[in-house]
């Protein structure tokens, strides 16, 4: 009998795992299990509605379903300890000879600063599973902004938050963006959006390119402060390049202000009655403060774990965390091993590691006598396949609104109706 | 006819295409694909037809998986006359530098004498084209022409 593996997470680290997986060995019997009942996690739930290109990684990883004998298991939670979840981590563990969490990082890392719970404080993680209609925001209030936003952070997911609010409403065509979502940042407003983060612009986080489209959009002012911090940088450096070509965008017909600000810390949010204000910010020494009124304030400085796996135990008790062993069969791959860094092609390469160090554990590993995923499947009743997938995917393509690529469902009831062809239909 | 497909890649959707032009071309053509990462440029067989498939990536750069052979071209004289290659590109054209990848391998290629068959097609990640729709009758177009080449000489 084949190796029976699991990977937990259906995002692109455990997809370019299985593929990986594959190349290495073809025989291997890998099944993908998510939380969801659609597989494809952060490409479809993180990767910026506007971002289609960059999520046309999916046609790989639909291979994997369609050709490659991979098979996809939806909607099981999987947990440890008391965290609720469907089947505990090590129960799915006596299934399978490897176990693989590839199930990434997402939590919101908070700031540590006073005010941090005032209305009108939202996490980039929050924020853009909201955006991108994940089911878990479904019941959430919807996302609102007040008319002066200050994005706190200065890597690709703030830069997407700023592109994505200083765009038109006209300006998400081909995209995936709820159309309720552009109606509802137009009617805010906004005019002003304050990026801010500790570096300074020369060694900030984000990529020059993801700086440069957000000056694509039409109508917006842009000014760059803060860049005498960056004097000694050299003169070559992208970054500074990339921001340049804002400095000079000031349109008289502007209907918002993005203003780049570097070499602040943040100390404290401000409110009244609960709402948030301002927020207070320093220079790392001490020399200087900055206080911005805000009506909203954006967190986008990261991310940890929600420790429904013991990811922090896991870890710190690895045989041997660079290769993505954890303990014998347990393995991790992506996010959840190397921490909240690096694009897709980056966590692409890592699991093309992990799945090398799997392999050649293997090797020394007896055939299996594993029951595998015909356990899960005689143990739960209402898992999701990758025909469910299609079904919704098929649904979501026929449904659209005009100008867009896709209408997603966004609640787990109105998927499961129609990805376990229950009678209620979604609306 | 014999074909080497060099492939250059950062997300894998090139290889992907690589293997579908493979499998789609490999019974009727001796075909044999690489990842650029595993060829160096002087190793290259100058009679054997190569049909590069690069990406871009970043602010139009090339993707990882060609950074070392470009890199290595590039510091070289190494002299490709006589290696016939026709090259497709994949994209996005939501950005400027859109195609910038494939454009620089081409360019470096022929500044070492190499000599580029039919035109570079860009498959772009924003149409609604599948890169293999575009791909496999580009393909057939550039094997005919290297075919032609070949009865004239």
């Amino acid at each position: 009998m084949p190796h029976k593996i699991a990977i937990l997470g259906a995002g692109p680290s455990g997809c370019y795992l299985a593929q990986s997986l594959l190349k290495l060995d073809d025989a291997l019997e890998v099944d993908i299990i998510d939380r969801l009942p659609v597989p494809y996690g952060l490409v479809r739930y993180g990767v910026a509605p506007d971002h289609q290109g960059t999520k046309g990684v999916a046609r790989q990883f639909a291979r994997l379903f369609e050709r490659q004998g991979v098979t996809f298991i939806g909607n099981l939670d999987v947990c440890t300890g008391d965290h609720g979840g469907e089947i505990t981590l090590a129960e799915l563990r006596e299934l399978y000879d490897v176990v693989v969490l590839a199930t990434g990082l997402p939590t919101d890392q908070k700031l540590g600063i006073e005010g941090e719970e005032l209305e009108g404080v939202i996490g980039s993680g929050a924020l853009t599973r909201a955006w991108n209609d994940h089911p878990d925001s479904h019941d959430l209030p919807p996302a609102k902004t007040g008319k002066t936003v200050t994005v706190i952070g200065n890597g690709n997911v703030a830069m997407d938050i700023v592109r994505i609010l200083s765009k038109g409403e006209g300006e998400f065509e081909g995209s995936d963006f709820g159309t309720h979502h552009a109606e509802r940042i137009a009617a805010a407003g906004i005019e002003r959006i304050e990026v801010i983060g500790r570096s300074p612009a020369h060694m900030a986080k984000f990529d020059p390119v993801m700086v440069k489209e957000i000056g694509k959009s039409a109508r917006l002012r842009f000014e760059i402060a803060d860049l005498q911090l960056s004097a000694g940088a050299e003169a070559d450096n992208t970054r500074l390049q990339a921001l340049a070509t804002l400095a000079g965008i000031a349109p008289d017909d502007a209907r918002c202000t993005v203003s780049f600000r570097f070499g602040w810390s943040p100390v404290r949010l401000v409110g009244a009655g609960g709402k948030l204000t301002s927020a207070h910010f320093t220079r790392a020494d001490g020399s200087e403060a900055l206080d911005l009124p805000s009506d909203t304030v954006i967190t986008a400085i990261g991310f940890c774990d929600d420790a429904r796996l013991g990811r922090a135990d896991l870890v710190a008790g690895a045989t041997d965390i660079d290769s993505g062993r954890l303990a014998p069969g347990l393995y991790a791959a992506g996010w959840f091993r190397r921490g909240p860094r690096g694009t897709i092609p980056e966590n692409r390469a890592d699991s093309q590691a992990v799945a090398a160090a799997i392999v050649e554990d293997l090797a020394s590993l007896a055939a299996s006598d594993k029951p595998g995923r015909a356990a899960l499947q005689a143990r739960f009743d209402r898992l999701t396949d990758y025909a469910a997938w299609q079904r919704i995917d098929e649904h979501e393509r026929a449904t659209v609104s005009e100008g867009r690529v896709r209408s997603k469902l966004r609640s787990r009831r109105d998927m499961l109706a129609l990805a376990l062809n229950e009678t209620e239909t979604p609306s | 006819m014999k074909i080497t497909i060099l492939y250059g890649t950062e997300t894998g959707n090139t290889e992907m295409l690589s293997e579908d032009l493979e499998s789609e071309f490999g019974s009727d053509h001796e075909i044999e694909v690489k990842n650029l990462s595993d060829v160096a440029p002087e190793d290259l067989d100058l009679t054997v037809f190569h049909v590069f498939l690069c990406s871009s990536y970043g602010d139009g750069e090339l993707p990882a998986s060609a950074k070392p052979f470009a890199e290595a071209l590039g510091a070289s004289d190494t002299d490709l006359s006589g290696l016939r290659f026709a090259i497709f590109g994949l994209g996005d054209s939501d950005y400027e530098t859109f195609g910038h990848g494939s454009e620089q391998l081409a360019d470096m290629l022929v500044k070492h004498k190499a000599e580029q068959v039919g035109p570079r097609l860009i498959h772009d990640a924003q149409g609604g084209d599948l890169a293999e729709d575009l791909a496999f009758p580009w393909f057939e177009e550039r094997v005919a022409e290297v075919e032609a080449l070949s009865d004239a000489a």
